[in-house]
């Protein structure tokens, strides 16, 4: 077990990519101790990869993209300035409305920093806010993206732990709702102590009502694609695949602005993006294997059994080494290493698999947002020129209300199954 | 891309069809994840030539310039030598499982799993070209 281990450090330390580190500490492993268990390898592998309920991943992602790339951004933001009106610090609240909404349909919290920040980081700039504080909040506000569904982070949890993507999508909103008031909260404090600038926009009902219109085929998106999964009409994969069909709609036909060369860049980007997360989910397979060959599961149940925690107590502990873990290791890895090795320990307790779920997507939210490694800052740094340190700056003040919804879960776990209870129970 | 196109394209059809027409195409799930397992492994080897994987720079990019070429070396060295060991490994599994049919398109196991060794060589000769880029580079170079 040291030599899987430490192998995995070495081979992750020299910047060999996560799944073919997992891949080669295996090999080694069987190498030492079974080599005849080497051929069991590619038939893991394989296995890993051989799952209806997986395709729901490139066709979920295909439909961020092509919603990306229909330049929908910029009418989510004017859409959601109608309702900051001149609130001090509009800007900042408009970037976290629009992640809220944006988030309901790419579904990942990266195309949501690239997205909302190339467009508002720059406009923030220019009317007057300090560009680490945009850029900070553009970065938090976009871990709604993983939280509000469809999530692809929650895809993947409710395939590795075998539990219903309808129920874990639902599991989300309270939860990804909190956490955009939360933030909302913190803009309006921040902006009136350091007097940011107002927007000078006039609100009635008759805009609302007149904006909301025109936009109402992108607002119906996530309704649509998370509502025919809770309502049985498609299994998760055969949503997306009505995601990317409805996306094509729009962007098509609505926006007109889908041509065939941005077609082929949105579908080109999912196949990559899918590819180096499924290959991932590959090779962990093999990973998890010895993993339960060694009996660890079984093993760190024990341990924790010995700790005599109570369910909260357990869940506070899970969320401090998620909080570490995740500032290490990126979303997807997290996500297939932590669910078999923790779960087993977690249903013990008798706590719910969708709360855990919820729990781990909104803790690794928090470390994607956080150095290291951080994707979300990646990118935002990439599209500002901002050193990481002080995007990070910029983002603790926001990423705090992830934590404190992180908290509030753990004590009232009602935010996260209540919802999934009684629509679908 | 074709392959992802062809997914979607079939996972729509299978809803259209439940659901307009009261019909469905026998063993269409299982075409659909033998393209998925595809795209799956080219898309993987895609990435090792674009160098877009998911990895962990941090400690790399803590040392000197001095160590990158060597280190990429290494890298792409312990990349190629699991794609082998896989490959040969894969090549004795086909031998055994390969000829077993699948339950709902009848088609023999090979047809899928062939994948797997398909992408192996792919990243086998994706490395190769890494390679010679990495050594004919100098170390301030390498990313």
């Amino acid at each position: 077990m040291v030599i899987l281990l430490v192998s995995l450090f070495l081979f992750l330390a020299i910047g060999v990519p996560i799944a073919y580190s997992l891949g080669l500490s295996t090999a080694l492993y069987f190498l030492i101790f079974n080599n005849e268990l080497l051929q069991v390898v590619p038939q893991i592998l394989f296995a890993g990869m051989d799952s209806y309920t997986l395709i729901a991943l490139p066709l979920f992602i295909l439909m961020g993209q092509l919603m990306n790339e229909s330049q929908i951004t910029s009418r989510l933001i004017d859409y959601c300035l109608i309702f900051v009106g001149k609130i001090r610090g509009g800007l900042g609240l408009v970037n976290v409305i629009s992640s809220m909404l944006f988030g309901g349909i790419s579904g990942s919290s990266v195309s949501d920093t690239a997205s909302i920040g190339s467009i508002l980081i720059p406009e923030m700039k220019k009317r007057g806010y300090p560009e680490d504080y945009a850029a900070g909040l553009t970065v938090a506000s976009s871990t709604m993206g993983m939280i509000i569904p469809p999530s692809i982070p929650m895809v993947l949890y409710a395939v590795t732990a075998q539990e219903s993507v309808g129920r874990l999508f639902l599991g989300g909103v309270i939860p990804g709702i909190l956490v955009g008031a939360l933030q909302l909260l913190i803009t309006i404090w921040l902006s009136n102590k350091n007097s940011y600038p107002r927007e000078d926009r006039e609100i009635s009902l008759k805009i609302i009502l007149k904006m909301t219109a025109r936009n109402s085929y992108i607002l119906f998106m996530p309704f649509f694609v998370v509502g025919s999964v809770i309502l049985g009409i498609a299994t998760a994969t055969e949503s997306a695949a009505l995601g990317v069909f409805y996306a094509l709609m729009i962007g098509v036909f609505l926006i007109k602005s889908l041509e065939k060369k941005r077609i082929y860049r949105a579908l080109r980007s999912s196949v990559l993006t899918s590819a180096k997360i499924m290959i991932i989910i590959a090779f962990s397979k093999i990973f998890i294997w010895v993993l339960a060959y060694e009996r660890i599961p079984d093993g760190l149940s024990e341990m924790i059994s010995g700790f005599g925690l109570n369910p909260t107590g357990m869940l506070f502990l899970f969320i401090i080494i998620i909080l570490i873990a995740g500032t290490f290791i990126d979303v997807s890895p997290a996500i297939l290493l932590f669910t078999p090795v923790f779960l087993p320990s977690i249903i013990e307790m008798g706590i719910s698999p969708i709360l855990f779920g919820v729990v781990l997507v909104i803790g690794l939210a928090v470390g994607a947002c956080t150095p290291p490694v951080g994707n979300c800052l990646n990118v935002c740094s990439i599209i500002t020129g901002l050193s990481i340190g002080k995007i990070f700056k910029g983002a603790v003040p926001f990423l705090v209300a992830n934590i404190i919804t992180l908290f509030l879960i753990v004590i009232f776990p009602n935010i996260v199954v209540w919802l999934p209870k009684i629509i679908m129970d | 891309m074709v392959l992802l196109s062809l997914i979607f394209i079939i996972t729509l059809l299978l809803v259209f069809l439940r659901y307009v027409l009261n019909q469905s195409i026998t063993g269409a799930n299982e075409i659909v994840t033998i393209l998925f397992i595809y795209t799956t492994s080219i898309g993987a080897a895609l990435s090792i030539g674009k160098n877009e994987h998911i990895g962990i720079d941090v400690f790399v990019s803590m040392l000197p310039n001095s160590f990158h070429k060597p280190i990429r070396v290494l890298q792409i060295i312990f990349i190629t030598l699991l794609h082998t060991i896989l490959f040969l490994y894969c090549l004795e599994w086909i031998n055994k499982a390969g000829g077993y049919l699948m339950p709902a398109t009848g088609l023999p196991r090979i047809v899928a799993i062939f994948s797997i060794p398909l992408g192996c060589v792919l990243c086998f000769l994706y490395c190769i070209k890494i390679l010679i880029d990495v050594l004919d580079k100098p170390s301030s170079e390498i990313e």
